[in-house]
Parts: C-alpha cells; sequence; structure tokens
C-alpha cells in the first residue's frame, strides 16, 4: 500500500513518538526544577537528621498519620463499595456517585471549614454529642482532625475504584451466583475478593501517597509542629526561611519513601483502572441483598451520604449569605465583578490545565505497547506518577529560579500555573483514561484491522464513542483540581488579578468573613457546575451511528 | 534542552498578550489584604497616581513572608521599585540581601512609639501584638501572659507559626523579651493550651476563632478596631498585658536594582502624608505612621493602651532567630 492511501495520521511514529517526548518533558521539567532547588541549597546536612528532634518527629508523624489515614479510608471503603454493588437501584444513588467522584477535587480550604463546622469545638455534631456522652472528649486539631479530614477526602475515592472493580466481575459468574442463590460469604471468596485483589495495592499506594503528601490539611488541622508533615516543613522551610538546603533534604525523604512504595507496586504489575471510567452495567441482582443485610447496607449508605454531604451544607449555610450580598445588585459593582473576574481568570487557567492533561495523557498512554518492559516504557510509567511525589512547591520555586529572569509579562506566568497544575493532575487523567484506551475487545481491534480502520479513523470510530466519557471526567478532573490551586498560583500569579482561590485568600486576610465565606461557596458551584457540564458533553448521543463496532458489553446485558 | 521544551509550551499554551508599556510605572511588592479591594491599596493607588502623573502596579504574594522570598528568588533582576509590607521582624534579613537602595527622604513627620532612623527602612503603619478574645465566650480573660501560661489548660488559643506568619515570629519575640532564656519552658506550659497553630493570621482568623472554635487568638491590638468601626460590634476585644506588648512596625522600602528610583522615592515620601496615612486606620487596621490628629477614628480611642512596648532591634533578631525558631520547635515537639 503506498502512502498515498494510508490513513491521515496512521504512521506508526504518530502514536509512538508524540507521548515519549512529551514524557520526557514532563520528567525533565521535574528533574530541571528539583536539581535547580539542589543547586541553590548550599550542602545538603544529612546529619541534620539524627541531630534534629523535630525533623525526626516529622518523618515519623507523616508517615503514622499516612498508615492510619490510608488503613481507616480503606477498611471504610471496602463495605461502602460492596454496599453500592449490591444495591444499583436506589435514590440518589448517580448522586452519590457523583459526590465520591468530586472529592478529589474539592478546594481543601472551603472543605475544611465545612469539616470544622461539623466537627470542631463549637461544631454541631460535636455540641450534640457531648450532651449525650459528656466524658467522651473530643479534640478535632492534631492527629484527629488529620485523620477525619484524610478519610473524608479519601474513603470516597477509593471506594470508587472498588466499586469500578467490583462491577467488572465477570456477569457470567454473576450470573450463576444469582441462580444458585448463594450467599455473602461465597460471593466475597469467589467473586469480589479476586476483583478487588489487583486494584488494592495501587489505591493503597495513591491514598497513601496523597496522605503522606497532604499539606494544607495539615497545616489548618494540625495544631502545631508536633504534628507537621514533611510537605508542610518543606514549605516552611523554602517560604518563610528560603532554607533550601532543608527543603532539598526534605523533599529527597518524601522522593524516595513514596518513590520505593510506587517501585513496589509498579513492579508487580498494577492493574489498569484505578479510576473508574464511568460505565453503567445492568447486572443481575445479587442474591444477597436482601433482608437484614438490605438493613444494614441501606443504613451504612445514609450515614456515609452524611459524612459527606453534611460538611459541604454547613459550606452553603455558611456562604449564601456572602453569596447574596455579592450578586445583589447593591454589591454587585465592586464585589460581584470581582467576583466575575477572578472566575473568569480562574477558568482561563483551569480550562487550558485540563485539555492539556487529557491531551498528554492520551499521547503518553497511546505511546506505551502493553506491559512491556523496556526503558522507554518505564520512562512513560515514570512520567505519570512523578507529579504525584514531587512537592509542586519545590518544582514551582525550582522553575521559578531556572525561568526568572526570562519570565517577563505576566501572562507567561500564567500560563507556567497552567502547565503545573496540568502535570499536577496528569497521575489522575492518566488513570481514568488508561482502562477505556487499553481494553478494547480484540473482536473490534480484529474487525477494524480487517477493515483498514486506522490512524485518525480508528480514533475517531473505535476509540472516540468508548472514550468520550472518560474524557469528559478527565477534563473534569483536570480542571478541578486546577480551578482550586494555591501554592503554585500564589507563586507565579499576576498582579493583583486574583483567582478565586487567590481571592478567598485576599478576604480572609482582610477581615471580609462573610465575602470569603460566600467566595468558597461560589468556588464549590463553579466546581458542581464544571462536574454537571463536562457530564453532559461526555453523555453519548442517543443510539445508533454509522460505523460503530459492535460492544460486547451491549450484547451481553441486552438479554437481561 | 529543557528550557527551549518549557518556553516552546509556554509559547504555545499562551499566544501574545503584552500589554504596552506607560511612559512610567511603579511596580510595588506587596501582600493581598493591603492590595485588596477592601484594603487601602486601591485607594492609595488612586491618590499617588494623581500626583505623580504614572501609573502604580500592585504585585500581590502570598503574605509579607514572601515578599522577602521573592525578592531574594529574584535577585538582581526583580521587576519591583518598591517593596511595602516587611516589618521589624524581617527587615534585617531584608536588609543583608543587598538588594535595596538608601531612601533619602525626609522622615521627621513619623510618629512611633519608638525612635526610628533607618537609611533602608521606611514605616508606614504600626500597632501591638496581642491576644483578641471574644467577650461572649471569655467574660474575664487573662490579664498578663503570666496569667496565660497558668491558666487552666481547657482555656484554648489560637496562635500562628512563627515561621511563616509575622504575627506569629512577633509572639516568639514577645515571650523572648519578656522571659528571656526562660521562654523555651514558658513555651513547654503554654502548649497545652494552644488549640492549634495555623500558617497564616486569616487562616486562624477566619475558619476558627470567628467560628467559635476558640476564645482567644493571637492578633493585633487594632483588630477590635475593625470590628467596632465596620462591623458594629465591641463583642470581640484585646486583652491588656501586664507584662506589656510587643510592638510591629511595618515598613517599604526602594529596590536597588530598579530604574524608577526618583518615582519610588516619591512614592515613599507619599507614604508618609495624609493621602496614604488616611487610608491606614479602617483598610489597614493599624496605627498610621504619622499623627493624624483629629482624622483617626474615633474607635481608635477604644483600645488598650499597652503599658511597655516590648521591642527587639532588628539586628538582635536576624542573629537570634534560628535559634530561638529550634527552641520553639524542640519545646513544641517534647
Amino acid at each position: 500500500m503506498s502512502d498515498f492511501t494510508r490513513a491521515p495520521l496512521s504512521q506508526p511514529g504518530w502514536q509512538h513518538w508524540p507521548g515519549c517526548l512529551f514524557a520526557l518533558a514532563i520528567v525533565l521539567l521535574t528533574v530541571s526544577g528539583a536539581g535547580a532547588l539542589f543547586w541553590q541549597a548550599p550542602a545538603l546536612d544529612i546529619g541534620d537528621l539524627w541531630t534534629s528532634r523535630y525533623l525526626r518527629s516529622v518523618v515519623l508523624f507523616t508517615l503514622w498519620q499516612a498508615f492510619l489515614s490510608v488503613s481507616i479510608s480503606v477498611l471504610l471503603a471496602l463495605p461502602i463499595a460492596r454496599a453500592l454493588d449490591r444495591h444499583r437501584k436506589f435514590v440518589g444513588r448517580a448522586l452519590l456517585l457523583r459526590l465520591m467522584e468530586l472529592s478529589l477535587v474539592i478546594p481543601t480550604i472551603v472543605a475544611v471549614s465545612g469539616l470544622v463546622s461539623m466537627y470542631g469545638r463549637q461544631g454541631w455534631l460535636t455540641v450534640a454529642i457531648q450532651e449525650w456522652l459528656p466524658s467522651l472528649s473530643w479534640n478535632l486539631y492534631g492527629l484527629n482532625g488529620i485523620v477525619l479530614a484524610h478519610v473524608f477526602f479519601n474513603a470516597p475515592l477509593a471506594a470508587r475504584i472498588l466499586l469500578q472493580a467490583l462491577e467488572s466481575a465477570p456477569s457470567t459468574q454473576r450470573r450463576i451466583a444469582s441462580q444458585l442463590g448463594l450467599g455473602s460469604l461465597w460471593l466475597w471468596r469467589s467473586l469480589e475478593w479476586p476483583s478487588i485483589r489487583p486494584v488494592l495495592p495501587g489505591i493503597v499506594a495513591l491514598v497513601f501517597t496523597l496522605c503522606f503528601t497532604s499539606f494544607a490539611i495539615v497545616m489548618t488541622l494540625g495544631g502545631g509542629p508536633a504534628t507537621s508533615t514533611i510537605e508542610v516543613a518543606i514549605y516552611q522551610a523554602l517560604r518563610f526561611e528560603f532554607d533550601a538546603g532543608r527543603a532539598a533534604l526534605l523533599a529527597l525523604i518524601q522522593l524516595l519513601i513514596c518513590g520505593t512504595l510506587w517501585w513496589l507496586v509498579l513492579r508487580k504489575g498494577l492493574n489498569t483502572a484505578l479510576i473508574p471510567d464511568r460505565q453503567l452495567v445492568i447486572s443481575h441482582a445479587r442474591p444477597d441483598a436482601k433482608g437484614v443485610r438490605k438493613l444494614l447496607d441501606s443504613g451504612l449508605l445514609a450515614a456515609f451520604g452524611l459524612f459527606l454531604t453534611l460538611p459541604l451544607l454547613a459550606v452553603l449555610a455558611r456562604g449564601l449569605p456572602g453569596l447574596a450580598d455579592a450578586l445583589m445588585p447593591s454589591g454587585f459593582a465592586d464585589q460581584g465583578l470581582q467576583l466575575l473576574k477572578a472566575t473568569a481568570l480562574s477558568l482561563g487557567i483551569a480550562l487550558p490545565a485540563g485539555v492539556v492533561s487529557v491531551a498528554t495523557s492520551l499521547l503518553i498512554l497511546g505511546a506505551k505497547p502493553g506491559n512491556t518492559n523496556t526503558p522507554i516504557s518505564r520512562l512513560l510509567e515514570t512520567s505519570a506518577y512523578l507529579p504525584l511525589i514531587i512537592p509542586p512547591l519545590v518544582l514551582a520555586t525550582g522553575l521559578f529560579l531556572l525561568l526568572r529572569p526570562k519570565l517577563g509579562i505576566a501572562s507567561e506566568g500564567l500560563a507556567l500555573v497552567a502547565l503545573i497544575n496540568a502535570m499536577m493532575a496528569l497521575p489522575f487523567v492518566m488513570q481514568l483514561l488508561r482502562g477505556p484506551l487499553r481494553n478494547l475487545d480484540p473482536a473490534s481491534i480484529r474487525l477494524a484491522d480487517q477493515l483498514g480502520i486506522r490512524g485518525w479513523y480508528r480514533w475517531r470510530w473505535l476509540h472516540w464513542p468508548r472514550l468520550r466519557r472518560p474524557l469528559a471526567l478527565g477534563l473534569a478532573y483536570g480542571t478541578g483540581l486546577s480551578l482550586g490551586d494555591f501554592g503554585v498560583i500564589a507563586l507565579f500569579g499576576s498582579p493583583g488579578n486574583p483567582t478565586l482561590p487567590v481571592l478567598l485568600y485576599q478576604q480572609l486576610g482582610s477581615y471580609q468573613i462573610n465575602a470569603a465565606a460566600g467566595t468558597g461557596l461560589w468556588l464549590m458551584m463553579v466546581l458542581l457546575a464544571l462536574f454537571g457540564l463536562f457530564n453532559l458533553v461526555g453523555r453519548p448521543p442517543t443510539k445508533s451511528q454509522g460505523l460503530q463496532a459492535p460492544m460486547p458489553n451491549q450484547l451481553e446485558t441486552s438479554d437481561a | 534542552m529543557h528550557l527551549p521544551t518549557a518556553r516552546l509550551l509556554l509559547a504555545l499554551l499562551l499566544p501574545l498578550s503584552a500589554t504596552a508599556q506607560a511612559a512610567s510605572e511603579l511596580t510595588v511588592y506587596t501582600y493581598p489584604s493591603f492590595a485588596s479591594d477592601w484594603g487601602p491599596g486601591p485607594a492609595v493607588k488612586t491618590a499617588f497616581e494623581q500626583q505623580c502623573s504614572c501609573q502604580v502596579n500592585f504585585v500581590v504574594l502570598e503574605s509579607s513572608g514572601d515578599i522577602l522570598q521573592r525578592l531574594r528568588l529574584e535577585g538582581d533582576s526583580s521587576e519591583a521599585d518598591v517593596v511595602l509590607g516587611l516589618d521589624t521582624g524581617t527587615m534585617e534579613t531584608a536588609r543583608q540581601t543587598g538588594l535595596l537602595a538608601a531612601h533619602k527622604i525626609d522622615t521627621s513627620s513619623l510618629n512611633l512609639p519608638i525612635d526610628w532612623a533607618d537609611d533602608l527602612f521606611v514605616p508606614f503603619d504600626w500597632g501591638y501584638f496581642a491576644f483578641v478574645y471574644d467577650t461572649e465566650q471569655l467574660p474575664n480573660p487573662p490579664a498578663s501572659l503570666e496569667e496565660l501560661i497558668a491558666a487552666p489548660d481547657d482555656l484554648k488559643i489560637i496562635i500562628q507559626d512563627p515561621r511563616t506568619s509575622t504575627p506569629g515570629l512577633g509572639l516568639l519575640l514577645w515571650l523572648r523579651h519578656v522571659y528571656g532564656d526562660q521562654a523555651p519552658e514558658k513555651w513547654t506550659q503554654l502548649k497545652d493550651k494552644i488549640l492549634t497553630t495555623t500558617k497564616s493570621w486569616s487562616d486562624g482568623y477566619f475558619s476558627l476563632f470567628m467560628n467559635g472554635e476558640a476564645p482567644m487568638i493571637l492578633s493585633y491590638s487594632t483588630s477590635p478596631a475593625y470590628h467596632m468601626a465596620i462591623d458594629k460590634t465591641d463583642r470581640y476585644q484585646a486583652a491588656n498585658f501586664a507584662e506589656g506588648h510587643y510592638l510591629q512596625v511595618e515598613v517599604a522600602a526602594l529596590v536597588d536594582s530598579s530604574n524608577q528610583k526618583e518615582l519610588g522615592r516619591e512614592f515613599l515620601q507619599f507614604m508618609l502624608t495624609d493621602g496614604f496615612q488616611l487610608h491606614i486606620p479602617l483598610k489597614n487596621v493599624m496605627y498610621p505612621a504619622i499623627n493624624l490628629g483629629p482624622e483617626l477614628p474615633d474607635v481608635f480611642d477604644k483600645l488598650i493602651t499597652p503599658s511597655e512596648a516590648r521591642y527587639f532591634e532588628p539586628a538582635e533578631v536576624a542573629k537570634n532567630r534560628r535559634a530561638w525558631l529550634d527552641e520553639w520547635l524542640n519545646a513544641m515537639t517534647r
């Protein structure tokens, strides 16, 4: 076949090279960012680790709280995922799932203020419980608060991934189980455990890393130096003391610990879909979804739903007056306008960040052929996890040092913010797209090969119909994470032109307490709107269109 | 290789949006609450622009600590002409960077609790650190640091981290000034009364103190002025401590690499006039650096008057800061 008749972009190199280049760029960007800091550091004083009580306590506490957070999150997520798998049709299920997806991108400062309204010393739950149990002395600040907030953020994420794994259990086995009326224990041993076992190490590593590198939560609910994490210590060394040496030392410890963990997990061959693609699996009723079990499950799910929604409702209650003021015609002139300007700027950074993270993920995933263990595939894999463990502040400061003399206009700074934000979202977006991109059934591939559907056409007709949902969700994640960013933007931010999180902090800093609560609520609403919008975009148009490969899933479920 | 890549990406991401440069622009690095719509920034900018026929650009950094940090990161390629928002706890470190230029302006109108003679830094406002308390939760606040330290552990306070916040550093210096070498011991006693240590003043004030989480927070003796004048409530007051209060003076300085030095000096001089200072009391919620006479809002008469202004010379702070911080860290992790 001559090149003339080739489909557009069907040259094998087109699939391979862009991804490799992007991965290389990410690794180089990270290495040069961190490298610039190391180069700036006078000399690494490793002896500090042994002599400073504070540094030792920081490392130990970071490990301890991450261990606790991960254990509780996963132990809570397991029964939740099972209950959600058992009951596929209850009112509010879709809403609960959407909420669980959102938990990753809710800005910490907003969520923490909601948690405080619930569990703080004056929180209504604390007050109510102390009425009943006066002897119980609960203090949110310190280890309690850190673990609670980590569970709030990570249990839904873990449960969502586990649910996805459960739903992927072969439906033939489910049918047999259903026909035989098998009990819960048998189901667990024959169906559930085998389907979640492969994803479990990945979940543990992901949640552990997220808690290990936690920053804003520890900063607000931590209580003091005795409960500092490494990321917080890096921040303090870098932001106020300009102690690049200590920051570099701590960053190195963090890289070492998290890097080892991921290396261990990846070496074992990680299951592909860490974050679910939303697939509606219509399946057989589970035999163990009746009676007492049903009652227990309902209770559990209701409690979990309240656990997630109540703090957000508190944010709503506190933010409404401020938001109403800002959007009233009387206050609109300055406050409301300021809010809209900040929203526009935030979206101007976040949307490109989302697009870049999704495009990069696709290219990197496309470049990696299966699970081969070549240096190239290792490079691609590394580039996906590196942004998860490198402290954003280290990266941003390093890049700042590198680009400083050339970083002239404010818009270049903003572009860099978008770029770093996109990179930070990469691990999540990639997990989201990996499964759907890879798990194309062999029959479809064969058919496409026979028909010569390659390059652009292959993408258009084979991948796009399956990928539009995960792509939309990926965009939502990428955009949402960037929308809540307050860290990178603080370093490269533009003169007097705040993004929403920056505006929030400005208002906090000038006694504008109501306005700040309103801005927090507004930020949440913009996030919800984005997720809703992308969800609409990702929904495939109703039924049949031209050349669509047969979908085994549909065939299987049509006889249900 | 990586640099061109990054630059290329940047170039792809944001097509040209460079703005035309006006004839003379003055770039001022400052902190968020100064430049925000509710701070003194906008009014000051308008007033100065009218007299200088130039344009003032505020570059808003995360906190006053960040101003110094940014200056050090940028070195002599900084685009700042003036930095505004350092304080007596950090100014010596800023001086040691060698990146600042002499102000050479007339500072005779200054009205501070201490004598001021400094060739680099010009004060623009000042205040005392103090514990602000909620009168509804705590009708009888401690009357001295000693009483606070000796109080039962169920009295909870919120403080800020001395490494990231200027009030936090202020408290560290306050205790040091009062107790000298015994300060670490006093910190150990105070430790159990600390509900939480926040990164910045605003984190603690907004989501915790105003929410009723603790009855007392480390803030400024001037904070109640805002509540009394704007919120129209006497509910939040500052506790007057018998040992006296630590003084904070906020300063601005000219950046040596600036090519707008004359304009910068004009701005520093303008800082000490009514056009600037009138906006300080209720918008930055601090005492003005010059005598405003009857223009000082009435609520300022209702604020506490410390028996003694506690104050370390900036050089003294710079010399000992690291050691005192480490003592604090060790006391708090014990």
